[in-house]
């Protein structure tokens, strides 16, 4: 306790800096945070835990009967708190844009239809403001994904924190993003301010080039030597050898039905289905094909008038019962992922999941699906250190308060540019 | 007989002079001639409810001279007699743009276009293009000969004819339907006036919503009295002059929906006007309403194609309310008969004219009576016109306009041979046509040769030869006059073709012919047994009444089939929030009683007939209150001048919406509607009760009287590209000065007024012009509007709260006001309230400071704060959106809950009725399964004044009996389908969720950084 004492009371000499605090110094000694409910993400809960970790990585985990060499140790008795592994946030724009309205701090999407080869890894931005808000609501790994296009480009899995991309990636290049062209086309009359969805009569067309794009690609990943070199076909290469992901933006049932198809026939190893509006009504086609789905924002309306109304909100619950490997995102925002805790507990709370249950689609399943678990994702031993310390239920808006967290070990600072200005103000106002 | 053919062909080739024309010149000797034709032994339907058998209709000149069953028919009159046959009046159209000029509409096309804040009419008319009074159909109209055959093929003599293109679109004609110069065509000028909410083709910006053209309307209606009285000496105005010669005619309003009605009705109602409204074909979803406003409406025929729903995927895209629709359209004829509304029937709208008759035909089956259908088509439309004199009936000194038909006019095979317009024939079909149908023996050169026989109907005949038992023909066959021609090949394998030419006699067919090898024959073929109409099937299945589902209200899959009503209810052993100095109590009873609280207590007991609901480990609050919200409205912004304090967002309420059930499952009960944020002076703000199933009217609380203000960059239009560069401001430095400006002139305008209605010698003064506009805003200088401003940073807050001091008025409430915390001191010393979003930034520029704290920090310098919505869908989750200001600056669960109930209350200044668990306030109440607070929980009922609007177990049957009537009448569709009826594609057309900042249909990134 007294520990946390101290660190809060660090928190106001940098209260006065106007900038992002610097990144985290790597984990000097071991740690231990004891008497914490620990929060496994595997569905697992452990009262009265134990958690210790050396040099970055989680050496024990149990109970409170877990040993450790109490001598050389740091050891943070949390007593009444919750530790939780970081949310894993996939899908997002976060650290390639900062202001919407603003081009010149946007870096999601490129020009054309088919950009296999841009890559959201250079542009992430680690001094973007948005990214230390993220870490006070528990998210301390995120996706940056390239928007736009058919083929928007590559995603990469960040940390949330770091001096540059280079030292703030967990995992570069891990897939590439397709914007399956959808079985109906939404178009918008100004005339009378209606949206009008209709069968999509270009797609047969669209989908005869992606399978002549994606066949050459093959052919030129079996080339050792390919002369002359094309970028765009070189990047997909991962796509066959099942290095990288193949994410594909599909809502409708039947796009995602034929998306899946596609990927199989075209030799594509792994895919990922991003949106899934719809997957409730393919389940079983889902679990046989072992696709997961990453569900975009839950907290949406329903699309069709006569949806029930609660229908986004049951979605996860509805997939994860019937086998499906599901994970939530907030689509491509950015500074609105910081609640991506809350779609969980909305999981809970209209679904047919415990909270724990709910957990593990904000922590173990994305990072399974980025392939980043051995990792990230639970608290488990030979994992990464990546994980945070709440007032109490991390899906509860009211005690989503994060006292600490840790990447990989390293003891991060939790400012943000909200708390300074909260600061900032409280002393205006001398509350 | 052949006298008329003659006359008829002599009109076509010498072109179309008519007697009329006195003052023109003649090429060649006059042809005029007295037009007495007497039509005798007919069936003579005068009107819909005078018929007489055996009559003689005598006509001259083009009127009708007599009609009865003893008409003397005097020497020098061509005589038909019409045995067996049928007159009836030729119908009349009101909904027409026959002989207009084509709208030409240069706005269209995709993306923003360049702003246009001036009309680009010239002359000296009015400021807007969309008013156009002085639009004379007459002056306008020319003879289009293709359109008046396609109309009077289906039987209409008559139309009113008028532009259709804009708010105000000028005069109606009445004209027939004649081939002639158009002097002769036109009955009347000056008929009618015509009005819609449409601006039609103006490429003008203001108005682009529908309150807008409301405001526009009403504005147009002061505007043109105050011309009247005094105003024409100040300024020369030819719109406002033509707008007041035709304010008196009869109005005729076209709206395109049910809700349409009733808006287009309150304008008349505040003018003193009765419009006539051409309406949308759905008023039988809210018929009593309807009936209610005293409107005659104008019912078009517009039934819509069954949806192709052959796969069932493709079928979800179809709405339960488009299928019920598609099925009860039929009816909508009937159901305003039968409502005992005053109505005509109009062709308009119709996709194709030619199915006016199937249409009619079908809304007959669907119970429209046809003396019903007729006067709607007859003297109804005459009346309407005040021309029932002059055409929709067979009277004495009446136009010769009628026409004559095979049978009854709404018989299935009924047919009409001719269409008379001021006493001149149109043959539609030859009714001299021989009925030629019966079996005949056949006989080449007196053998026996086999038999003839005809059958199918006296105008399409069908025709076969049986030649032997085994060889049956199907010859080609034309009849003209009375010869014909028969041609056929009698052995399909061998080339070789018998051709006969012959003529008719009473009960012979016979002639010359010619073999294949061409070896003349002489034929006959003699009536053997005459032909019989099939007796039709006994079992007249299509006659039955329809199983048709139930009415929804709304019309909307989850809409209710019985409008909810009040309840006595005790809810037992709840955890109370009650928002009072009792705090959050335990083990609490509630109890419900003629829409308000009745009691609140421990072990209250149920008075007889009550509903006990068992709300145990449950949690009872007031309803949720959205201080900001964009539902249920067809319009957001008007957005097209820096002000328009004079929309109203009540003119715009779509009760219709789902979004209000969706928000119900929220536990929200009341939502303020604003106006957009476009502009630094928006509209007048509706608050309602989220009544689902009610009728706008019913939903609002007009005592609530709040305007929208806007700040920063959309009033300035920094994100809305290049194009919007003209309208003043584009800084803030220009928004503080339409501030200024607009309340100086308010202040004068107030005074002008008010010294006039102090005024002793009023008559002989002109009051001052009514001006929509600067009156809200004189209403704010007088503390009766309240303004909610949508604001952001600090520089621009600061500056409306100067010039709100300096102007002597107040600021209610700052709406999102994300950097409120920089200025909550300032705010609360003049006593504004704060309405913020939990969490939102980074979405443009002035929301780069935006901070989560803001609520806590504003709240504890003493600042009213709400938590608002501006989103459909994080209204139903603002139980969660308050519960972030406990982590976020720790403010106690009890104020956050406050934030999204009490506290807008205040704000809006409805606490004295709702907001709180308070004996005598609303019952607007929420039970939820969990901590109100807590991510867990949602409602399980929600409750307006009493009555149960959500409830949850409910809401599960309401689905599987959305899903169960779905099923019928897709397997219905299917059938009409598969009977070949035609269909089409499922079209998912949705209206779009607005936000504050929606313009002309662009959105920036507002919408979650979309």
């Amino acid at each position: 306790m007294k520990k946390i004492v101290i660190f809060f009371g660090l928190l106001l000499p940098l209260a006065l800096r106007a900038q992002n605090p610097a990144p985290a110094k790597p984990q000097s000694r071991p740690i231990a945070l004891t008497g914490a409910t620990i929060h496994v993400g595997n569905g697992q809960v452990i009262e009265n835990g134990t958690l210790v970790f050396d040099k970055g990585i989680i050496t024990a985990i149990g109970n409170a009967s877990t040993t450790f060499d109490r001598t050389a140790t740091e050891v943070l008795n949390l007593t009444g708190k919750h530790i939780f592994p970081s949310l894993v946030s996939m899908g997002t724009t976060v650290g390639l844009q900062e202001i919407a309205s603003v081009r010149a701090t946007l870096d999601f999407q490129e020009v054309g239809e088919i950009n296999p080869h841009v890559r959201a890894l250079i542009a992430y931005n680690t001094d973007s403001e948005i990214i230390p808000t993220l870490r006070n609501t528990g998210i301390l790994v995120s996706q940056a994904v390239p928007q736009g296009g058919l083929v928007s480009g590559q995603s990469s899995v960040f940390y949330g924190d770091g001096w540059n991309w280079e030292d703030a990636v967990l995992k570069k290049d891990d897939g590439v993003w397709l914007s399956w062209p959808p079985y109906l086309a939404r178009s918008f009359n100004p005339e009378d301010f209606t949206f009008s969805i209709k069968k999509n009569e270009k797609r047969a067309e669209v989908i005869q080039s992606l399978r002549a794009y994606f066949a050459d690609a093959k052919a030129y990943a079996e080339i050792a030597d390919p002369a002359p070199v094309n970028l765009r076909l070189a990047s997909m290469k991962n796509l066959f050898s099942g290095a990288a992901n193949l994410y594909v933006r599909a809502d409708y049932a039947k796009d995602i039905i034929e998306a899946v198809q596609f990927a199989k026939e075209m030799g594509v190893q792994k895919v990922v289905i991003m949106g899934g509006d719809e997957s409730h009504k393919i389940t079983g086609f889902l679990k046989e094909n072992q696709v997961p789905v990453v569900l975009e924002e839950l907290h949406r309306l329903p699309s069709r008038p006569d949806d029930d109304v609660y229908l986004p909100y049951e979605l996860p619950a509805r997939l994860h019962k019937a086998g499906v490997k599901v994970a939530l995102s907030y689509g491509s925002g950015w500074w609105r992922t910081r609640n991506l805790a809350f779609q969980g507990g909305t999981a809970a709370g209209f679904g047919d999941l415990t909270p724990d249950e709910a957990l593990q689609l904000v922590t173990r399943n994305p990072a399974e699906i980025m392939g980043v678990a051995q990792q990230v994702g639970t608290l488990e031993k030979g994992k990464h250190a990546t994980l945070v310390v709440a007032r109490g239920d991390l899906l509860d808006m009211r005690s989503n308060v994060i006292e600490k967290a840790y990447v990989k070990g390293a003891d991060v600072n939790l400012d943000d540019k909200h708390k300074r200005l909260y600061e900032k103000y409280k002393e205006k106002y001398g509350h | 007989m052949k006298k008329t053919v003659w006359t008829l062909v002599a009109w076509l080739a010498f072109g179309t002079l008519s007697y009329a024309q006195q003052t023109f010149p003649r090429n060649g000797a006059y042809d005029e001639r007295p037009g007495r034709y007497a039509f005798t032994n007919a069936t003579i339907v005068v009107d819909p409810k005078t018929t007489i058998q055996k009559g003689t209709l005598l006509i001259e000149n083009g009127l009708i001279k007599e009609v009865g069953t003893n008409v003397k028919v005097p020497g020098g009159t061509v005589v038909t007699d019409l045995q067996g046959k049928y007159i009836y009046p030729s119908l009349l159209e009101l909904d027409s743009n026959y002989g207009m000029p084509e709208i030409k509409s240069e706005r269209r096309g995709g993306g923003r276009q360049p702003q246009q804040l001036e009309s680009a009419k010239k002359g000296a008319y009015g400021w807007n293009q969309a008013i156009q009074p002085e639009n004379e159909a007459t002056a306008l109209f020319t003879v289009d000969a293709k359109k008046a055959a396609e109309l009077r093929k289906l039987g209409f003599g008559t139309v009113l004819t008028h532009p259709h293109d804009g708010i105000v679109r000028g005069t109606g004609a009445l004209v027939t339907l004649a081939d002639e110069v158009a002097n002769d065509v036109l009955l009347r000028a000056g008929v009618s006036a015509h009005f819609s909410f449409n601006k039609g083709s103006s490429t003008q910006n203001y108005p682009n919503s529908i309150m807008g053209s409301v405001a526009l309307l009403r504005q147009t209606y002061y505007d043109a009295d105050w011309y009247a009285k005094g105003g024409k000496d100040q300024e020369t105005n030819l719109s406002l002059s033509y707008f007041n010669q035709i304010k008196n005619l009869p109005a005729f309003f076209e709206v395109s929906d049910k809700l349409g009605i009733l808006r287009a009705d309150k304008v008349g109602d505040e003018f003193g006007i009765q419009y006539i409204i051409k309406s949308g074909g759905d008023e039988y979803q809210r018929i009593d309403d309807i009936k209610a406003s005293g409107a005659s409406l104008l019912v078009p025929l517009t039934f819509p194609e069954a949806f192709d729903v052959t796969d069932p995927w493709d079928a979800e895209a179809v709405t339960l309310a488009e299928l019920k629709h598609w099925e009860m359209a039929p009816g909508n004829p009937a159901a305003v008969a039968q409502a005992g509304i005053p109505f005509a029937l109009t062709t308009s709208g119709l996709p194709n004219t030619a199915n006016f008759w199937t249409r009619l035909r079908t809304a007959v089956e669907f119970g429209l009576s046809k003396e019903k259908a007729l006067e709607a088509l007859t003297t109804a439309p005459a009346r309407l016109i005040k021309a029932e004199n002059l055409v929709g009936s067979l009277k004495k000194g009446m136009l010769a306009n009628f026409l004559i038909t095979s049978d009854e006019l709404f018989a299935n095979d009924n047919i009409i041979y001719e269409n008379w317009i001021k006493g001149k024939p149109y043959i539609i079909t030859d009714r001299h046509t021989p009925d030629l149908r019966g079996t005949y023996n056949l006989a080449y050169g007196g053998q026996a040769s086999g038999q003839l026989r005809i059958t199918g109907t006296p105008t399409k005949p069908e025709y076969q030869l049986v030649l032997s038992d085994s060889l049956k023909v199907t010859p080609k066959v034309s009849v003209a006059n009375q010869l014909l021609t028969i041609t056929y090949q009698p052995d399909s394998k061998k080339p070789g073709t018998v051709r006969l030419t012959g003529w008719l006699s009473a009960r012979e067919l016979g002639g010359e012919g010619s073999l294949p090898d061409g070896m003349p024959l002489a034929w006959s073929a003699t009536l053997t047994e005459p032909y019989q109409t099939p007796a039709a099937p006994t079992d007249t299945t299509v006659r039955k009444p329809k199983e048709i589902g139930k009415l929804l209200y709304p019309f909307v899959g989850l809409g209710n089939e019985e409008r909810p009503k009040a309840e006595t209810i005790l809810f037992k052993n709840a955890t109370v929030w009650t928002n009072e100095q009792e705090g959050v109590v335990q083990g609490t009873d509630v109890l419900v009683q003629n829409g308000k609280i009745a009691r609140i207590g421990k072990s209250l007991s149920a008075p007889a007939g009550a509903r006990t609901i068992d709300a145990t480990g449950k949690h009872l609050t007031s309803g949720i209150i959205d201080e900001h919200s964009h539902i249920a409205l067809f319009a957001v912004n008007e957005g097209s001048q820096s002000s328009t304090a004079e929309v109203r967002m009540s003119d715009a309420i779509n009760s219709e919406d789902i979004n209000i059930y969706r928000q119900l499952a929220g536990g929200v009960t009341t939502s303020q509607l604003l106006h957009g944020s476009a502009n630094s002076i928006g509209g007048q703000s509706a608050v309602i009760k989220l009544k689902w199933g009610a009728m706008p009217s019913e939903m609002w609380l007009p005592e609530a009287k709040y305007i929208k203000f806007a700040l920063g960059e959309n009033v300035k239009q920094s994100n809305w590209g290049d194009v919007a560069r003209v309208r003043f401001p584009q800084t803030r430095m220009g928004v503080e000065q339409i501030y200024m400006d607009h309340f100086i002139r308010a202040r004068e305008y107030d005074k002008a007024w008010k010294d006039y209605n102090g005024a002793r010698n009023k008559a002989s003064r002109l009051a001052p012009r009514r001006d929509l506009e600067l009156e809200a805003l004189a209403e704010i200088l007088n503390n009766e509007r309240f303004i909610t401003c949508h604001s952001y940073v600090q520089s621009e807050i600061n500056m409306l709260m100067h010039v709100a001091d300096s102007l002597k008025f107040k600021v209610n409430t700052f709406t999102h006001i994300l950097e409120g915390y920089k200025l909550a001191d300032k705010m609360a010393e003049r006593g504004i309230g704060g309405s913020t979003f939990s969490d939102w930034w980074a979405y443009k520029m002035e929301v780069k400071e935006a901070i989560p704290y803001n609520a806590a920090l504003m709240a504890r310098e003493g600042v009213v704060v709400a938590i608002n919505s501006d989103d459909a869908e994080m209204a139903r989750r603002l139980n969660q959106e308050a519960a972030k200001a406990v982590a976020f600056g720790g403010i106690s669960e009890e104020d956050a809950w406050k934030m999204v109930t009490l506290n807008p209350a205040k704000l809006m200044h409805l606490d004295q009725r709702m907001g709180s668990i308070k004996t005598g306030k609303d019952a607007d109440l929420v039970l939820w399964n969990n901590h109100p607070l807590s991510i867990y929980a949602r409602p399980d009922y929600t409750l307006i004044e009493g009555t149960i609007y959500f409830d949850f177990k409910a809401d599960e049957s309401k689905q599987a009996k959305l899903a169960q009537e779905k099923a019928r009448l897709i397997q219905k569709t299917l059938e009409a389908k598969s009977s070949g009826a035609p269909t089409q594609r499922p079209d998912m057309r949705r209206p779009r969720m607005w936000h504050c900042e929606d313009v002309l249909g662009e959105h920036s990134e507002h919408e979650h950084g979309k």
